[in-house]
Formats: C-alpha cells, structure tokens, sequence
C-alpha cells in the first residue's frame, strides 16, 4: 500500500532505522496486517523506465520484526516482491529490480531472494522475479 | 547457526540504504547492469518469457479491478488481445482452440462485436488451463474485467442516458416525496 502523508508522523527513525521524511517526494510503500494500521515495513523505490529497472532506494522492517524475538517473518521479502510486481507490471518480461545491500550482507540477499550480482549491485530478474512474486506474494 | 552469521541475518533484516550518491555512481551502476542483464537475457526461454508476460497480464488486470478507470478504451478487449498474443503467433489459432470463427474472434478484439457469454465461459477455461503451470490466477478474472468495464462506462456515460430513462421512470404511488 502506498504511504499516506499521515503516516510519516508514526514512521520513526527509532522504529524504522533510517529518516523516511526525506523519502517523501518518492514512491513509498508500507506493509500492514489486513485491517490494521500498523506499519510492519517500508520500501521506498524508484521506477527507470529507460532500463526497464525498478531501484529499491530504502527498505527496512521495523525495530520488533529483526532478530530472535521479532513476531513476524518475510516482511522484507514481502517489501521486494512487491516491488517486483511493480516492475513486471510495467516491463514484462524485462522487468528488473535492484538494490545495493553493504558487502557484509549481501551473501544473504543472493541466497534468500536469488538474486544476481553486478559489482555492488544486486538484481532480480526473469525467471527469478517471477518465482519470488509467487512466492511472497500475499494480499 | 553463529553469532556472526546471526549478526548478519539481524542486519540484512532491519534493511537497506541503495541510493545513489552521485550520478557518476548511477551512471555506472545502469551500464553495467544493462550489459549484464542483455548477457542473461540471452538465455532465457520462450516459456520463462510466457510465464513473465502472463504474469503481467494477470497483475494488469488485477490493478484494474482494484482502481476504477473512467475512459473510452475497450479494457476487455485490450486484456483479450494481449492474452492471445502472448500465446500464440497466429490469432486464428487461438479461434481454432476455443472453436470460434477467426472472424467473430477479430470483432470481439476490435469491439465491433459484444462478447457472448459462452465465448467468455471458454476465455475462462482456456485460462485455467495454460495458467496451471505459470501462477496463480483466478478465472473469474475474465468475468469480472467485463461487468467491471460495463458497470464503470455505464456509470461514466450517465449524462447521455440519463435524461430519457429518468423520464420514463414514475411513480403511480406517493413512495417520494
């Protein structure tokens, strides 16, 4: 679900790790349990028609979903394939997502999402990306 | 598991900073990616194509279920089209398939004809059909994009049918006032 500009008073640093006041002028979307207003997770992303590229700028879980005692698991696999449905919906069978991870983690985004890497930069694209959308992928 | 490797699971998890810093680093960053993306591309199969433009279908339609559009396209008939195209490389074959003429076939596809409910009943097996090895999609889909698009162009075209119905619609009783 998109983020409304009403959100942006709940979405703390302290909670969300990064200032997503200076994602406001971007596409930003939430995750949320079905009827409930809480924010579990957000993306924020930018669309690069010209590369058929959807680019994760900012994704993060919130503070009581990381580490052993977090309640709910996926949510960031959950944040990427929605972006990758975003970026199939607008570029079919080109359709690409990336995203640059820090070098210490990013073993585990290749092995989780299976994802490709090109320097820095890790990608998700046909036939993966379709994969991962069915897999994650839960209204 | 180890602690190092539980350090890294908790800091892949809280999340990702990917914004480009300068545009010297994005510049490099889509030149490469490309590069490497049309290498990959060489290789993918015909079916990994059809499952990813089916894919796309599937989520087109879904988003216009969800938001109401307001226009004079022929949203079931674009749906059709595509669909078919993706399929097959002839049109005709399609028409075989669901045991229509190619002539009924290509006026439903041009909107010059309305679609008959047994051609949709088809549309929908069809659908199941192919869709069982690529994902989910439901095939009442097809149903509902049609009475979608009837309800949102009748209720779109309100000031053209509007005036004669409504005059033609009286009450004997005192039901209003």
């Amino acid at each position: 679900m998109p983020v409304e500009n009403k959100d942006y008073k709940s979405i703390s640093k302290t909670r969300y790790f990064f200032d997503w006041k200076e994602e406001r002028k971007e596409e930003v979307f939430k995750v949320v349990l079905k009827g409930q207003n809480d924010i579990l997770g957000l993306v924020s992303i930018e669309r690069i028609p010209t590369e058929w590229r959807v680019h994760i700028r900012l994704l993060t879980v919130s503070k009581e979903h990381v580490g052993n005692g977090k309640v709910f698991e996926n949510i960031a696999g959950n944040l990427i394939a929605y972006a990758a449905k975003i970026a199939v919906a607008d570029f079919g069978a080109l359709a690409c997502v990336s995203l640059r991870p820090k070098s210490s983690i990013a073993q585990h985004y290749i092995k989780k999402y299976n994802m490709n890497v090109t320097g820095t930069t890790l990608s998700i694209e046909v036939p993966e990306i379709v994969d991962l959308i069915n897999q994650y992928d839960h209204d | 598991m180890t602690k190092k490797q539980n350090l890294i699971n908790d800091e892949s998890e809280y999340g990702v900073d990917s914004r480009y810093k300068t545009s010297k680093e994005r510049e490099h960053d889509a030149v490469n990616l490309m590069q490497a993306r049309l290498e990959r591309m060489k290789n993918l199969t015909k079916e990994q194509i059809l499952r990813a433009k089916l894919l796309q279908l599937t989520l087109k339609m879904e988003s216009y279920l969800k938001d109401p559009v307001y226009d004079h396209q022929n949203h079931f008939a674009d749906f059709l089209q595509t669909y078919i195209d993706a399929i097959y490389s002839k049109r005709s074959e399609f028409a075989k398939d669901i045991n229509v003429t190619p002539v009924f076939l290509s006026q439903v596809i041009n909107s010059h004809r309305e679609p008959k409910e047994e051609f949709i009943l088809k549309l929908m097996i069809h659908s199941e059909k192919v869709f069982k090895h690529v994902g989910s999609f439901q095939k009442k889909t097809w149903l509902q994009i049609y009475f979608h698009e009837k309800l949102c162009d009748t209720m779109a075209s309100q000031d053209t049918w509007k005036p004669e119905i409504d005059k033609q619609v009286t009450f004997t009783a005192s039901i209003v006032k």
